[in-house]
């Protein structure tokens, strides 16, 4: 294990920004995340944030993480395409160190709407991830790498994602994204040990661990049950940071520890400090462990060989299946409401499992779909 | 790491006088009146890779 970066999620955004200004005038922020597709409302980027992305660039300290390209969509879209355009042009602009991305396809029928959502692990999907990966390395020439998903609407796909995940990276020599919230919510959500799920994940492919808070859900279906939710709008449960010593020294090929909060959850002083406070708290655990192994960390998360992409893959049932669980998740007027309509389509007794659905997640995954359905609006 | 005065100054400037906002919010000019010499605007017209411009 080399060294290891505290870092935090850094966006143009006056909340992140304010919360985050005290960090840098100390100088303990020792890299920044940028999600460089979340601009796209914005006509012009200061120069004072294009000199924070190339101070950072320069010292090998800036990482970008996508939010929107939907790496499962069934279909290839044009805003694919541009996208990719888009991380060309930014990756000649900065120097990032590494770009990743998150699991899942978005639900929004608009580009910049929506929420990620899981896909079956199967043949078809699997194919469609590695050719997207490869796209992303094409455009970028950086490590590439994939988040876990908090969301999961079952114990056995919570059980596979770790597998599923090492399979997608391995051709492009990838790297992952733990973040430990996700985790956090997948063991209180599924009342699974953390310490038998951890295993199930590729840990030699993690270069970064996400730190962050999250929000507590009452099922209405099931009484007593209550949801963990990755809303990252609050400060970092202390369960979290425990999961962080965990599984810090788990991770040979550790580089980054990144701390997220979104805006929203950053909008008092006192959240502000918390948010100080909780980089604090992160980067003393880092410390504790970095520089302890004396073996410095040779992965280098470039593959062999250029990868060579022909056309774009894209499965029309596929699309059509996101297409219709899209449709549902957004309008339906509740969890039976919805389950009626899943029995009844395309996505009934098929790869997506839905028979095998945990109740208490579909209505979450409503919520969710429904909470995103008109972007940040 | 170690940023500059004025780049710190720069970002203290933008957020004290209100000159960004959320990223979230639509129809944002992020640095439309930054007055400093550090804060002159890199235009992106693709910066959007759905509508190609902002």
């Amino acid at each position: 294990m080399g060294k290891i970066f505290s870092s935090i999620s850094c966006n143009l955004d006056e909340n992140i920004l304010s919360a985050a200004i005290p960090l840098f005038e100390s100088e303990q922020v020792e890299a920044i995340e940028w999600s460089f597709d979340t601009l796209f409302k914005v006509r012009n980027i200061p120069g004072w944030f294009v000199e924070l992305l190339t101070a950072f660039g320069n010292e090998n300290r800036l990482i970008g993480h996508g939010v929107y390209f939907s790496l499962f969509s069934g279909s290839w879209s044009k805003d694919q395409q541009d996208w990719l355009g888009h991380l060309k042009k930014v990756s000649a602009e900065f120097r990032f160190d590494q770009i990743s991305e998150h699991f899942g396809f978005m639900t929004g029928e608009n580009f910049h709407y929506g929420a990620p959502l899981p896909i079956p692990f199967t043949f078809t999907t699997l194919s469609i991830g590695r050719d997207r990966l490869q796209r992303i390395y094409q455009a970028c020439q950086c490590p590439v790498g994939l988040e876990n998903l908090a969301f999961s609407y079952s114990l056995d796909e919570v059980k596979k994602h770790g597998e599923f995940l090492d399979q997608l990276v391995a051709p492009v020599n990838g790297f992952i994204i733990l973040d430990l919230h996700n985790i956090y919510c997948q063991v209180h959500n599924f009342n699974i040990d953390f310490n038998e799920l951890i295993r199930l994940y590729p840990l030699h492919r993690v270069r970064e661990i996400h730190v962050s808070g999250g929000s507590w859900e009452d099922s209405q279906i099931i009484p007593g049950k209550r949801i963990r939710r990755d809303t990252h709008d609050d400060s970092v449960p202390e369960e979290v940071f425990h999961l962080l010593r965990q599984t810090i020294p788990m991770c040979p090929h550790l580089k980054y520890v990144v701390l997220e909060q979104l805006s929203n959850g950053l909008n008092t002083s006192n959240s502000r400090n918390l948010f100080q406070q909780d980089f604090k708290k992160m980067g003393s655990i880092v410390k504790d462990y970095d520089g302890q192994q004396s073996m410095l960390s040779q992965h280098r998360f470039h593959p062999a060989t250029n990868p060579v992409t022909g056309h774009p893959m894209a499965d029309r049932l596929l699309q059509a299946q996101q297409s219709i669980l899209s449709n549902i998740l957004e309008s339906a007027n509740g969890y039976e409401h919805a389950q009626q309509l899943l029995r009844t389509s395309i996505l009934s007794n098929t790869d997506w499992e839905i028979e095998k659905w945990e109740p208490y997640m579909l209505e979450t995954a409503i919520a969710i779909a429904q909470k995103w359905k008109n972007g940040f609006d | 790491m170690k940023v500059s005065k004025t780049l710190i100054q720069a970002m203290l400037v933008a957020v004290t006088a209100g000159l960004i906002s959320s990223c979230e919010k639509p129809g944002v000019d992020a640095g439309k009146k930054v007055p400093t010499e550090k804060s002159k605007t890199t235009s992106y017209p693709d910066n959007c890779p759905a509508c190609g411009m902002g």
